[in-house]
C-alpha cells in the first residue's frame, strides 16, 4: 500500500494519474460533445426533440441536403476566401508590425502593448464599430474615400453583394492582426542577436539576413501563428452577426455562420451539425500542422 | 391607514395570507420599457405576494433563445412573443391552454379582441395567450419636403404609381435625401414589410407567385434600381430606417405606430401619416398585423399567479396607446387623445389601417415560411434572380412546408 502511495507522490503512479486526469477531462468536455455532434449529424433533430436523448435516424439525408443546397457553393467559396484573405493579411501585416517594433526604439514595448487594445475587445463590440464605419450613407470610411477622391459614389459595404464579404474580411484583419503581431514578436525576440551580428560581419544585407536567419529561425512560430490564425478565422462569428448577418442574400455567409443559422434560426440541428462535422475535419487537419510545428519548437 | 398597514406588513408584524405565498415569476420580453415590462413592475409592487422578474431578450434572438430554453426546461413562466411565432409554441404544447382560466375570468373576455390578434394565439380550439397590443404599418411622410418639392402635403400618394412618382420627385441625392425608406431586411421584419404589397396583388403567404405578385417585388426593386431608397434598406431594420426619416435623410418611411413617440421628439419638421398606397385606385387594401402576445408556459409552477398578471395587463389596455403608442387589441377601447397633435392625427389612420391588417399564419412552421419569403425578396433585390423566379422558388419551399 505504502509503495503505491509512494509512486503516487513521485513515481510512475503520479505520471499515470496526470495522464488519467487529462484524458478524462478531454473525453468528458471535448470528446463526448464531438462524438455527439457527429451522431446528431445523422439524425433528425428539431427544437422540440432536442431535449430527448434519442432521435430518429436520418442516414445520409442531412449530408445530401447540405451538399445539394443552393447556398452550399457560395458558402464554400466564401469560407475559403474569408479564411485565406484574413489569415494572409493578418499574418503579413502582423509580421510587418512585429518587425517594426523589433527595432526597439524608445517606447516600442509600450506602443506595441497598445496595439493589443483592439484585440482584447469583444468581437461584437468590434463588429458594431465596423458596422458604423462601413455604413453606406453616413460611414466614415466612405467619407474618407470620397474626400480623398478615390470614389465618387458611396460604396454600400454591407448591402452590396460584391462588397459584403470583403467588409467582414476588412474588420477581421484589423481585429486579428495584433494577435499575430504579438506572437511573432515573441518569436523575433527569441532569435539571438549575435546571429545577426555575425551575419552582418560576413556582409549579409538586411534582405539576406531576413531570408536566411529570421524566417528559418521563426519557422515554428510561423507555423503556430498560421495554424492558430486559420482556427480563429474559422471560429469568427461575432463580426458576421454584427456587420452583415451573412447577407444580403447569403452573399457573406460562411460555414460557421451557416451552421449557426441552420441550428438556431431554422432549428434543423441535424444539418447544422453536418457543417460542424465538416469543419472539425478541416480544423483537425490544421491542428495537426500546429502540433507538428510546436514539436519542432521543443526540439530546437 | 393603508400606509400604516403596509408598514406593519413590511415590518413583518402581520403577514396576510396573500403574502404568505411569496411567488416569483419570470417573464421574458423584448424590452422592459414595453407595456408588459412596465405593467410587470407595477404588478410586482402590489400587495399580492407575486413578484415578476423581467428579462430582456433582443428581438432577433427572442424565439431562438426561448426555444433553446424550452428544450432544456429552463424557460420563463410568462413570455411576450411576436404574434407570428405564437403558433409554433402553441401547437407543440409549450404554452398553457387558457380556456378554463378565461372562462372563469371577470376581466378577460376573448370576444373583446379583434379577430386578427385573437386567431394568432388560438390553436386547435384552444386559447394560448392574450394580445398585449396590435400594430400595423402605414406611410409616414415629411410634409416640409413635400412642400419644397411642389407636392401637396395634404394629398399624399394613394397608389403605387403615385408613390413611385413621389419618391422620384423627393429623392435629392445632392442633399442626401432618399425618396423612401423601409426595411427589406432578411429577418421577420422584411417579411412583415413585404407581405402587404404582395397581398394587395391578391397574394397571400400561402400563394406568393400568383398573377401580379412579381409586380409587388418589382415595385421594391424599382426603388432600389433608381436609387430612390438607400441600398442599406436591404440590411436595415424598421427602427433604423425610420431613424433616417427622423433625421431628414428620407422623405417617406413605411413603419408602424411604435415610431410615433420617438418621431414626435426627434423629427424637426412637419410630418403626417397616410394609409399604405394601393396597387390600383380602389384597393384592395392590405397591411400587416404586428405586435406581441402574452403567453404562459405549460410547465409553470404558478399558472394562477401568471394568469393574474395577464388579467392585470388586460385591465391596463387603455394605456397602451397614450403611453406606448401601441394600439389596443380590444374593440371596446377607443384611442384616447395623447395631447400631441401629430400623434393624435395619426391615430385614426392607424385605426383604419388596422382593419386591413392580416395575420402571418398562424402556422407552427411560420419561421420557415417567412424565411422563404425573405430569401425571395433578397435574391430579387440584389439582382440574383428575377422577381418571378425568386417568388417561384419561394413558392416551392412554402409548398413543402404547407403540404
Amino acid at each position: 500500500m505504502r509503495r503505491v502511495l509512494n509512486t503516487l507522490r513521485d513515481g510512475v503512479g503520479f505520471d499515470t494519474l496526470l495522464v488519467i486526469v487529462a484524458l478524462t477531462y478531454l473525453l468528458l468536455f471535448a470528446g463526448l460533445p464531438l462524438i455527439y455532434n457527429v451522431v446528431i449529424s445523422f439524425q433528425h433533430v428539431d427544437i422540440f426533440s432536442l431535449g430527448t436523448l434519442f432521435h430518429p435516424s436520418a442516414g445520409w439525408e442531412n449530408y445530401t441536403a447540405i451538399f445539394t443546397d443552393p447556398l452550399a457553393r457560395t458558402v464554400l467559396v466564401n469560407t475559403i476566401v474569408f479564411t485565406l484573405a484574413s489569415v494572409a493579411l493578418q499574418f503579413t501585416l502582423g509580421f510587418a508590425v512585429a518587425l517594426f517594433f523589433d527595432r526597439q526604439f524608445p517606447g516600442a514595448a509600450w506602443i506595441r502593448g497598445l496595439f493589443l487594445a483592439g484585440w482584447v475587445m469583444p468581437g461584437l463590440v468590434v463588429g458594431v464599430l465596423w458596422n458604423w464605419l462601413l455604413s453606406g450613407d453616413f460611414g466614415v470610411i466612405n467619407y474618407v474615400l470620397e474626400a480623398l477622391g478615390i470614389i465618387d459614389d458611396p460604396i454600400f459595404w454591407r448591402s452590396d453583394v460584391d462588397y459584403s464579404l470583403f467588409s467582414v474580411i476588412l474588420a477581421n484583419i484589423w481585429y486579428g492582426m495584433p494577435f499575430n503581431m504579438i506572437l511573432l514578436s515573441v518569436g523575433l525576440a527569441a532569435i539571438p542577436d549575435d546571429l545577426y551580428e555575425a551575419a552582418e560581419l560576413d556582409g549579409a544585407n538586411v534582405w539576406q539576413r531576413f531570408w536566411t536567419i529570421t524566417l528559418p529561425m521563426m519557422r515554428a512560430t510561423i507555423g503556430a501563428v498560421l495554424a492558430l490564425g486559420i482556427i480563429f478565422t474559422l471560429q469568427q462569428f461575432d463580426l458576421f452577426a454584427a456587420i452583415t448577418s451573412g447577407g444580403p442574400a447569403g452573399s457573406s455567409t460562411v460555414a460557421q455562420y451557416w451552421s449557426w443559422q441552420l441550428s438556431f434560426r431554422e432549428f434543423d440541428f441535424g444539418r447544422g451539425a453536418v457543417i460542424s462535422v465538416l469543419m472539425i475535419v478541416v480544423v483537425l487537419a490544421v491542428a495537426l500542422i500546429y502540433v507538428r510545428s510546436t514539436r519542432a519548437e521543443t526540439r530546437l | 391607514m393603508k400606509r400604516f398597514l403596509t408598514g406593519l406588513i413590511a415590518a413583518g408584524v402581520i403577514a396576510p395570507a396573500a403574502l404568505a405565498q411569496d411567488i416569483t415569476l419570470t417573464m421574458w420580453t423584448e424590452s422592459s420599457t414595453a407595456p408588459e415590462g412596465v405593467f410587470a413592475r407595477e404588478f410586482s409592487e402590489m400587495d399580492n405576494g407575486i413578484t415578476i422578474d423581467v428579462r430582456e431578450v433582443r428581438f432577433d434572438d427572442l424565439v431562438a433563445e426561448t426555444l433553446r430554453a424550452f428544450a432544456t426546461r429552463a424557460n420563463p413562466d410568462i413570455i411576450a412573443i411576436d404574434n407570428p411565432d405564437h403558433a409554433a409554441f402553441a401547437a407543440r404544447g409549450a404554452f398553457l391552454d387558457l380556456t378554463p382560466y378565461v372562462e372563469a375570468s371577470d376581466q378577460i373576455d376573448m370576444d373583446n379582441y379583434f379577430d386578427g390578434p385573437r386567431s394568432s394565439l388560438s390553436w386547435d380550439g384552444g386559447v394560448f395567450g392574450i394580445p398585449r397590443a396590435s400594430n400595423t404599418i402605414a406611410l409616414y411622410y415629411n410634409k416640409d419636403m413635400f412642400r419644397a418639392a411642389g407636392l401637396d402635403p395634404d394629398s399624399p400618394p394613394q397608389t403605387w404609381d403615385a408613390l413611385l412618382e413621389a419618391a422620384r420627385t423627393l429623392t435629392d441625392a445632392d442633399n442626401d435625401v432618399y425618396g423612401i425608406a423601409f426595411s427589406a431586411k432578411a429577418s421577420e421584419e422584411g417579411t412583415f414589410q413585404f407581405l402587404p404589397w404582395l397581398q394587395m396583388t391578391g397574394g397571400s403567404f400561402e400563394q406568393v407567385n400568383g398573377e401580379g405578385a412579381s409586380d409587388a417585388l418589382d415595385l421594391w426593386k424599382t426603388f432600389f434600381d433608381e436609387g430612390l431608397t438607400s441600398p442599406d434598406t436591404l440590411t436595415r431594420g424598421q427602427w433604423d430606417s425610420t431613424g433616417t426619416f427622423n433625421g431628414g435623410n428620407a422623405a417617406m418611411v413605411i413603419s408602424g405606430p411604435w415610431e410615433l413617440g420617438r418621431m414626435a421628439q426627434d423629427a424637426q419638421f412637419d410630418w403626417g401619416v397616410t394609409l399604405l398606397p394601393t396597387r390600383g385606385p380602389d384597393g384592395p387594401r392590405a397591411s400587416a398585423l404586428g405586435d406581441f402576445n402574452l403567453a404562459i408556459f405549460a410547465n409553470t409552477e404558478h399558472p394562477d399567479a401568471a394568469f393574474q398578471f395577464l388579467e392585470y395587463a388586460d385591465s391596463q389596455a387603455e394605456r397602451v396607446w397614450p403611453e406606448f403608442t401601441r394600439m389596443p387589441s380590444r374593440k371596446d377601447i377607443a384611442l384616447a387623445p395623447t395631447g400631441n397633435d401629430k400623434i393624435d392625427a395619426a391615430a385614426p389612420v392607424f385605426t383604419e389601417q388596422l382593419q386591413y391588417a392580416r395575420n402571418r399564419g398562424p402556422h407552427p412552421e411560420w419561421p420557415r415560411i417567412s424565411k422563404a419569403i425573405q430569401d425571395a425578396v433578397q435574391a430579387a433585390l440584389t439582382g440574383q434572380k428575377s422577381s418571378q423566379e425568386a417568388l417561384d422558388d419561394a413558392q416551392s419551399q412554402i409548398d413543402r412546408v404547407l403540404n
